[in-house]
């Protein structure tokens, strides 16, 4: 059964959520969405309905946070609000059904991405974490982790300097490049004391994609399966060391790029 | 982050509450006229005015997109944005800042649409504490009665047709403000708002909210502008 952190929203029944909600955390430029469609796909080969969703796509709010965001004058509480307002359509409109239809969610950042940008911005954490309350608990989240020096060339060379990912409504005095090295390196404090106080699954993010998915996809498969996740901190791929049952594919443990074109078809998962 | 009661600034806040009907918008139209011929610089913000979160709010409301949560939320961002923008900075400049509905209109709306009150009330923690916020008590009939005197029909929300509990916009209209009435009655002891009967006669409200106003100003000479 399905809890929140703490408040039930009016009329939500957990009662019948039997998908499974996972969360891909982690910051700007780290690789989520990559590894989002790389796992969809793969989820989708083996018979398992995927919705996708992520920050500021809610029919309700999306477009006016986008639009407010270009203004570059939203107050950091409004900032806060206007994304957990967000939040809570895409939770009631989208995560909700799709996990009653059996949904595997996927999720591109939750309520962790909401909360280390508010406390990085000076909220205080209660009045943060009570805003988030009527989250769901997810199945699982992992947790892509990079350190800042690994970070800046993946976004220097593919997409520039944003001004909220460098977070210039707080150090509008230095250029962006100081100010996204200082700014995401307060991220990345921050997600590192969520990821301990939340049970983040880390991956580290710093090699290339497809290591990186192989890792994530152990993980969810141990998510799809019911079984205890692994302890935290050993390093060891999330997943690979619980006894697989008979009628599935083992994961591969090898680094052989088996993930995109299997080189044996992959039995359909009984779950 | 100050939290309510944790301001210190030398303006003066005051607000008004009441259910639709209550004659609460009349008052504070008076209060505003009263003080702008004392010379005091005032300045009026309304509920849900934010220019950033207003066109989600109508979308929200015109396609009826909006559950009790989204309201709440989207409610709480116009007016996080009123505040962090106008209100605060007015205060500290010293001005004198008329409210028509502040966060107790929140606690009551969002509360009877069935939201968690601790919740609600910790969400709008960020709120300047009002001098005085002044809550305008009136019994349904007498506020029905005004309402369907001056418009035709109710809309959606503020019937909280999207509750379902009644067809009927007028019934529906009757019942949820029944439950918003129960509310703000919690919620004027445990905030301290200051009741005014709204069945007396416009001028007697009017004259005791001047006393009551005057004698906040009296300590606050500095706010006085050139007339």
């Amino acid at each position: 059964m399905k809890e929140t952190y703490g408040v039930a929203l009016p009329g939500m029944n957990l009662g019948d959520l039997v998908g499974k909600l996972i969360v891909v955390e982690g910051t700007d430029g780290v690789g989520r969405s990559t590894q989002i469609s790389l796992l969809k796909e793969w989820l989708e080969q083996q018979g398992r309905a995927v919705l996708d969703t992520g920050l500021s796509r809610s029919g309700l709010a999306g477009k006016g946070i986008k639009r407010a965001k270009q203004g570059h004058t939203l107050g950091r509480i409004t900032l806060s609000l206007f994304y957990a307002s967000d939040f809570a359509d895409r939770l009631e409109n989208e995560i909700v059904p799709a996990l009653r239809a059996g949904f595997v969610v996927l999720t591109d950042r939750y309520i962790y991405s909401l909360m280390a940008r508010a406390m990085v911005r000076g909220l205080a954490p209660e009045w943060v974490r009570n805003v988030h309350a009527f989250a769901l608990k997810p199945d699982a989240t992992f947790y892509l982790r990079i350190g800042v020096d690994d970070l800046i060339p993946r976004v220097v060379f593919s997409r520039g300097f944003d001004y909220w990912e460098s977070g210039m409504d707080l150090y509008a005095s230095e250029d962006m490049y100081d100010s996204f090295r200082r700014y995401q390196s307060a991220l990345l404090e921050q997600f590192d004391k969520l990821a301990e106080e939340y049970k983040f699954e880390v991956i580290d993010a710093s090699p290339d994609p497809r290591t990186v998915f192989e890792q994530l996809r152990a993980g969810i498969l141990g998510v799809l399966l019911g079984e205890p996740q692994p302890a935290k901190g050993d390093g060891a791929p999330a997943g690979v060391a619980a006894p697989a049952p008979v009628d599935l594919l083992p994961v591969d443990s090898s680094p052989s790029p088996v993930l995109v074109r299997p080189e044996q078809p992959e039995k359909e998962l009984k779950l | 982050m100050k939290r309510y009661g944790e301001h210190r600034i030398p303006g003066r806040l005051f607000v008004v509450e009441g259910i639709d009907g209550s004659g609460k918008s009349t008052q504070l139209l008076l209060l505003h006229q009263w003080l702008r011929a004392e010379g005091y610089g005032v300045v009026f913000s309304e509920w849900t005015s934010s220019l950033v979160v207003k066109d989600t709010t109508k979308r929200g409301k015109k396609k009826k997109l909006l559950t009790p949560s989204t309201f709440c939320l989207i409610h709480a961002t116009d007016f996080a944005d009123r505040m962090e923008r106008n209100i605060i900075p007015l205060l500290k400049a010293g001005a004198v800042v008329l409210c028509d509905r502040y966060i107790y209109t929140a606690f009551a709306r969002d509360v009877a649409r069935g939201m968690d009150p601790k919740w609600t009330r910790e969400l709008y923690s960020f709120a300047v504490k009002p001098t005085l916020a002044f809550y305008f008590r009136v019994p349904l009939e007498i506020a029905m009665k005004r309402l369907n005197d001056s418009r035709n029909g109710f809309k959606y929300y503020e019937a909280g047709m999207d509750l379902e509990l009644s067809e009927d916009p007028d019934e529906s209209f009757r019942l949820f403000q029944a439950r918003i009435l129960e509310e703000y009655e919690k919620i004027v002891p445990e905030f301290g708002l200051t009741v005014i009967d709204a069945t007396l006669p416009i001028e007697a409200q009017q004259a005791q909210m001047r006393q009551l106003v005057g004698a906040k100003l009296a300590q606050a000479k500095q706010l006085r502008v050139a007339p």
